[in-house]
């Protein structure tokens, strides 16, 4: 589903030159759920962006479903966000003007979905995340718990195989976040791939694939397999 | 799409009222201060007579003798003598060809209900009213005979017909010219004219005259010239026959030449007519010269707009410019407070096409409601305008052209304005945006 091999992500100012990924190594596959780990600063989200097309790379090769990722031009790459991935945000990032049922739609929009399907599949995603009656109502109406479970149902829609979160579940209290967590399991139990940025260990423990970023790189890599813990350093 | 960038254009503008309500208005000043000036320079340079305006030729021959000068650009007389459009008048050649003079009356009735006032008046031959394309409300033209004789007939305006006869079809009524009663014998309709343009002596932008009459009356009535007198040598001219007889130029002529064969063979008969008057001692000349010029050539060369005017033109687009970049500013301000939403979007699925495009969809909006409104401040403009001289009163309005042109050059400017905004806004990395909101 997702290959890396050896991406490398610099950022350049005038004084510093900052290696956020180095020859980062990775291969998720379909169906996974990855619990992305590591300290401040050491490149979970770097890793994540590049992931989803939002920032290009300097060097290496990533694959996503079998697409050479660095040959495409802009309009390629936001097609194929369009089309397989779909975003979680620890801000939620609804856009405020619009009610749920019009932040569902942006990305049925894009992708130039008819009306009436958009229609059944807003319908069906705001059913999922138990807000169906509320479709007419604005982000700010809602609290973070709920904006959060729109912000999933956006990803939804579009019937995306693969699920970017970055801390989902960072900006909402201990119920809200295992609510959305159970939400995030119930996907991947549907069969879509989600590869999920955390501080929170205890919430990275319930992914069943667990992977450590120090420093740009694959730090450490851990598969839950019941109660068995195996660990291992390479990252596929 | 389009239709849903709209919509969410016009959410932007509910969005920031107060933000969206100045661009509008700097588009609206910008756009109605160009319209101003850009529809007077329109009326005023349009063609009066687009349907014939190329084969309408003003006559002018170089009467001066060697050494003369004249003040316009090519060294020619404006006008023709009285003793030369004479003899153009009664050429033997085909086509049709009008001399003419504007002088002016007192007018009545025999009747103390109206009073009496001055009318001005062109002395003209009958080819005048089928040459210029004027149409008749009652009556017509007088005949060849009439205009042989000098005989005492006039044609009015359907204003003057109104003023007059209260509208009713006046042929066969008398009026009084001066002390001379004249029987209406045409009521021509409304001529809406905005640049006189067949007679330019006087100010391109006056009225037209209220009385048409045979040319062959400033003879029999010793008729002088309300317009222009001018001569290039000393000359005693005691008498009005003096006076026609002179080398003075005072008579505007016109020939209405179809075809170039037509306008070929012209050409040559004005040089055989200079050659035989040199022959009777005048255009003492190596060089004959003469020049034909079409009503647009003759309005160019008679500077109907004046730099002035293309100055004004000039600057008002300068302000429109000016306009544009406080625009430009207040849309870099609003397009880029915007950068979180549109990392949003373009993580969701958006190219950066699709949003520069969106923010260009929201520019032409802003353009489209600015230019509205701006036609509206125009319309202000021109009456003010319009008030300010009686001869702006034709020319300050805008036509159909101008009405389209208004939104248009508003929305072009608008979107040239927003283009590096919007430029700016869709390559903006959404990750920072993403994070950060």
């Amino acid at each position: 589903m997702l290959q890396m091999n050896n991406v490398s992500k610099v950022y350049q100012t005038e004084m510093v030159q900052t290696h956020a990924l180095r020859d980062f190594n990775l291969q998720v596959n379909e169906g996974e759920f990855i619990a992305v780990t590591g300290p401040s600063g050491s490149g979970k989200t770097t890793f994540l962006n590049i992931a989803g097309m939002l920032e290009p790379f300097n060097e290496g090769e990533y694959l996503l479903d079998g697409v050479n990722v660095g040959s495409l031009n802009d309009n390629q790459r936001a097609d194929l966000r369009n089309q397989k991935i779909g975003f979680i945000f620890q801000g939620f990032n609804l856009i405020p003007d619009l009610n749920l049922y019009e932040n569902i739609e942006v990305p049925l929009r894009y992708r130039g979905i008819k009306a009436n399907e958009r229609k059944r599949r807003i319908e069906q995603c705001l059913e999922q995340v138990g807000l169906a009656s509320r479709a007419k109502h604005l982000p700010q109406q809602l609290s973070g718990g709920q904006q959060q479970r729109v912000a999933i149902a956006r990803a939804l829609a579009g019937k995306p195989r693969f699920l970017l979160a970055d801390e989902p579940t960072g900006n909402l209290d201990s119920l809200m976040a295992r609510q959305v967590m159970e939400l995030l399991e119930q996907i991947n139990r549907d069969g879509a791939t989600i590869v999920m940025v955390t501080h929170d260990s205890e919430l990275a423990r319930r992914a069943p694939r667990n992977i450590q970023v120090v420093d740009g790189q694959l730090a450490d890599f851990t598969l839950y397999q019941g109660a068995q813990t195996i660990k291992t350093a390479s990252g596929v | 799409m389009f239709i849903h960038y709209l919509d969410l254009s016009w959410r932007s503008f509910k969005r920031t009222p107060l933000v969206s309500f100045l661009m509008v208005l700097a588009i609206a000043i910008g756009i109605g201060i160009t319209m101003t000036s850009l529809s007077v320079y329109h009326m005023m340079s349009a063609d009066p007579i687009p349907e014939k305006s190329s084969q309408l030729y003003s006559v002018q021959l170089q009467t001066m003798d060697d050494g003369s000068t004249w003040w316009t650009e090519d060294n020619m007389p404006l006008q023709l003598t009285y003793q030369d459009a004479e003899n153009l008048l009664n050429a033997p050649t085909s086509e049709k060809k009008v001399a003419m003079m504007r002088t002016g009356f007192s007018v009545y009735l025999d009747s103390d209900k109206i009073k009496p006032f001055i009318g001005n008046a062109r002395m003209t031959t009958p080819d005048f009213f089928s040459m210029f394309n004027l149409s008749f409300l009652y009556g017509g033209a007088w005949s060849k005979e009439q205009e042989d004789s000098a005989a005492p007939v006039v044609v009015i305006t359907q204003e003057i017909n109104d003023k007059l006869f209260a509208g009713k079809n006046s042929v066969g009524e008398l009026i009084y010219l001066d002390d001379t009663s004249y029987q209406v014998v045409g009521v021509i309709n409304h001529w809406p004219l905005n640049i006189k343009y067949y007679d330019l002596n006087n100010g391109a932008f006056n009225q037209v005259e209220e009385l048409f009459m045979p040319f062959s009356l400033i003879k029999a009535k010793e008729l002088v010239s309300w317009g222009n007198s001018n001569g290039w040598k000393h000359e005693n001219t005691p008498t009005f026959a003096d006076k026609l007889q002179s080398e003075q130029v005072w008579i505007q002529f016109w020939a209405e030449l179809n075809t170039l064969e037509q306008k070929q063979a012209y050409q040559n008969y004005l040089l055989a007519y200079m050659q035989e008057q040199q022959k009777r001692g005048r255009f003492n000349r190596k060089e004959l010269e003469y020049k034909l010029r079409d009503v647009n050539q003759w309005m160019q060369y008679n500077n109907v707009v004046t730099e002035d005017n293309k100055i004004l033109v000039g600057l008002s687009f300068m302000f429109l410019g000016v306009c544009l970049a406080n625009i430009l500013g207040l849309l870099l301000a609003k397009f880029l407070r915007r950068a979180p939403e549109v990392g949003v979007r373009r993580a969701l699925g958006a190219s950066k096409r699709q949003i520069f495009l969106q923010h260009l969809v929201e520019v032409a909006m802003l353009g489209f409601i600015g230019g509205m409104l701006g036609i509206v401040l125009a319309q202000l403009g021109l009456m003010g305008v319009g008030q300010s001289y009686d001869y702006y009163e034709n020319l300050a309005t805008m036509d159909l052209t101008m009405l389209l042109s208004a939104p248009l050059i508003a929305i072009t400017t608008c979107i040239l304005a927003g283009l590096y905004p919007a430029w700016l806004v869709c390559k903006t990395n959404p990750a920072i945006y993403l994070k950060s909101q």
